[in-house]
């Protein structure tokens, strides 16, 4: 369903049409229509269970929507798409330099290129670790660092601060907002409100497998009245808040 | 003038598509490669299938009676023992990879399935094949030091034994394992889990151990296999198509005399035929 074409660089990098995804009976994505913006972080945000992951892996070219395309209209690259897994895993028994140098040899680059990658996500240090040895968090951040390799015109990161102290999520969200200052779309989910709030240029809220929300955090705040992206979420999520809504499961 | 300088962009694209996939290959191959290196349980099966081989020609006396009492001694205990080690060595080459989700990740580079396929199967065969060599090769070196005669014939005739007729039961052993990791391998594509891995790999064990013999005596006995069509009939079985080869081309060379015992061609028809099936089912399983 993913297709491709030569437009001009004010057109969405990434277009998800009508996008929808069923898990046999169960329907996860309904209807998704999602512009990506060149040179822009896209936060998506919503409730456990309301799509997000399903939604990137569509956009990732990973996951085949039941319906609906995905068209990508960017220059082409070695790698179009950049991806971090929500639970990124590497093979054991490798350094991270050895990881990211694997990786970073299947476009064409060296190993600097691979290791100013890790700088650049604040890891250097741990370049002789094995990547067994890493906390989940440093795991993370060497699944970005993945993410950029070979500069993709697009990367989705899914929940890149997730595990994270404070200040290395922000940093990996200040990584995320120099990234699209090259240029590069970023698309990323998070729960961290505050930092979509602070760092997204567009945030789209996702419920029960539906965009309720979409636009530039000040004008979405304005347009409902509240003064933060928490607000944006909580007047847009349709149940409640503190309860998992199962899709598939009426309650 | 405009078709030739068109041609000349294709075939400089085709090279360099050319260069950047040769590149991708030997990038996995050598991941693969250190992947075997570093993993303490293939190198324990190494000095295992070294201990066993070694032990088995000690206690038949082949160290002293020659190469070809030792092909024979040790004939059965391969048949056994490299199938084991080869579905160890490939059950989880890809299955790891996928749990891990670094499937997915490498699904965002430009490495097709057929790719990442041949450059994991490239890496975990030459572990293997090393594995056998070592294994053999010990016991080669220990029949040419201890053997009571010393041979001056470096020959492959009738009638004479010969460290070229070990050597072939060597070769023909490491593409016997070869065989069967392609077959690991499709089966590590295919599965989720790793118990459900575990449980395709005894499966396939007991099919090409016993299913596949099985089936040929089955199809004998039924008068579906004349006795003409036997000795091709072997080739359907990786393990056949192996104790025929080895038989008909070492101990039946040596004893110069008796029946065909298998078609070589039509084994290593069979051989190609299984590694090539696998590797394509593996390619298919990865690219789901």
């Amino acid at each position: 369903m993913s297709e491709h074409r030569h437009h001009s660089s004010s057109e969405p990098i990434l277009h998800a049409q009508a996008l929808e995804h069923d898990y046999g009976s169960i329907s996860v994505l309904e209807n998704v229509t999602l512009p990506i913006s060149r040179g822009a972080v896209t936060g998506l945000i919503g409730p456990n269970g309301s799509g997000k992951t399903t939604l990137l892996r569509v956009l990732a070219g990973l996951l085949e929507p039941t319906a609906g395309t995905v068209t990508y209209n960017g220059e082409e690259t070695a790698r179009r798409i950049g991806y971090l897994p929500q639970q990124p895993a590497f093979r054991p028994g490798f350094t991270v330099a050895e990881t990211l140098s694997f990786y970073a040899a299947l476009v064409g680059e060296d190993k600097s290129t691979a290791m100013d990658r890790l700088e650049q996500v604040g890891l250097s240090d741990a370049r002789r670790r094995p990547v067994e040895a890493l906390s989940g968090g440093m795991t993370r951040l060497v699944g970005i660092a993945q993410a950029t390799i070979g500069d993709p015109p697009v990367i989705v990161l899914d929940e890149p601060a997730s595990g994270l102290d404070p200040g290395m999520s922000s940093h990996v969200f200040d990584v995320a907002t120099e990234l699209a200052g090259a240029g590069t779309a970023v698309i990323l989910s998070s729960h961290d409100l505050e930092l979509v709030d602070q760092h997204a240029d567009e945030v789209v809220v996702l419920d029960d497998g539906s965009i309720a929300t979409r636009g530039r955090p000040a004008a979405i705040r304005q347009s409902l009245g509240v003064d933060t992206v928490r607000g944006v979420y909580e007047a847009s999520i349709s149940g409640e808040t503190t309860t998992v809504r199962v899709q598939g499961v009426s309650s | 003038m405009a078709a030739d300088e068109s041609a000349a962009v294709d075939a400089g694209e085709q090279t360099t598509a050319s260069t950047a996939r040769r590149r991708r290959l030997e990038t996995i191959f050598r991941r693969e490669l250190r992947t075997v290196a570093r993993t303490r349980t293939f190198l324990l099966l190494a000095a295992a299938l070294a201990a066993v081989t070694l032990g088995v020609t000690w206690v038949g006396g082949g160290f002293t009676a020659g190469y070809l009492p030792a092909v024979v001694d040790l004939l059965t205990p391969m048949e056994l023992l490299v199938p084991i080690v080869a579905i160890a060595f490939g059950y989880r080459a890809i299955l790891g990879d996928e749990q891990r989700g670094e499937l997915d990740v490498l699904e965002t580079y430009p490495v097709s399935a057929r790719e990442l396929v041949v450059g994991v199967y490239a890496g975990r065969a030459v572990g293997l094949a090393a594995t056998v060599v070592v294994a053999l090769g010990l016991v080669g070196i220990a029949i040419a030091v201890t053997g009571d005669d010393t041979l001056r014939m470096y020959a492959s005739h009738s009638g004479a034994d010969s460290p070229i007729l070990f050597a072939r039961f060597l070769v023909l052993t490491v593409v016997f394992a070869l065989v069967v990791l392609a077959v690991a391998i499709a089966l590590s594509a295919l599965v989720s889990e790793t118990k459900s891995a575990l449980a395709v790999a005894v499966v396939a064990l007991v099919v090409l151990l016993i299913g596949l013999d099985l089936a040929l005596v089955y199809g004998l006995a039924a008068g579906l296999i004349g006795d003409g069509e036997l000795i091709h009939s072997l080739a359907v079985s990786p393990l056949s198509a192996y104790r025929g080869l080895v038989l008909e081309t070492t101990v039946g060379v040596a004893s110069g005399t008796g029946p065909r015992i298998a078609s070589p061609l039509a084994s290593l028809l069979g051989f190609a035929v299984w590694t090539g099936g696998s590797l394509a089912v593996a390619v298919w399983g990865v690219s789901r």
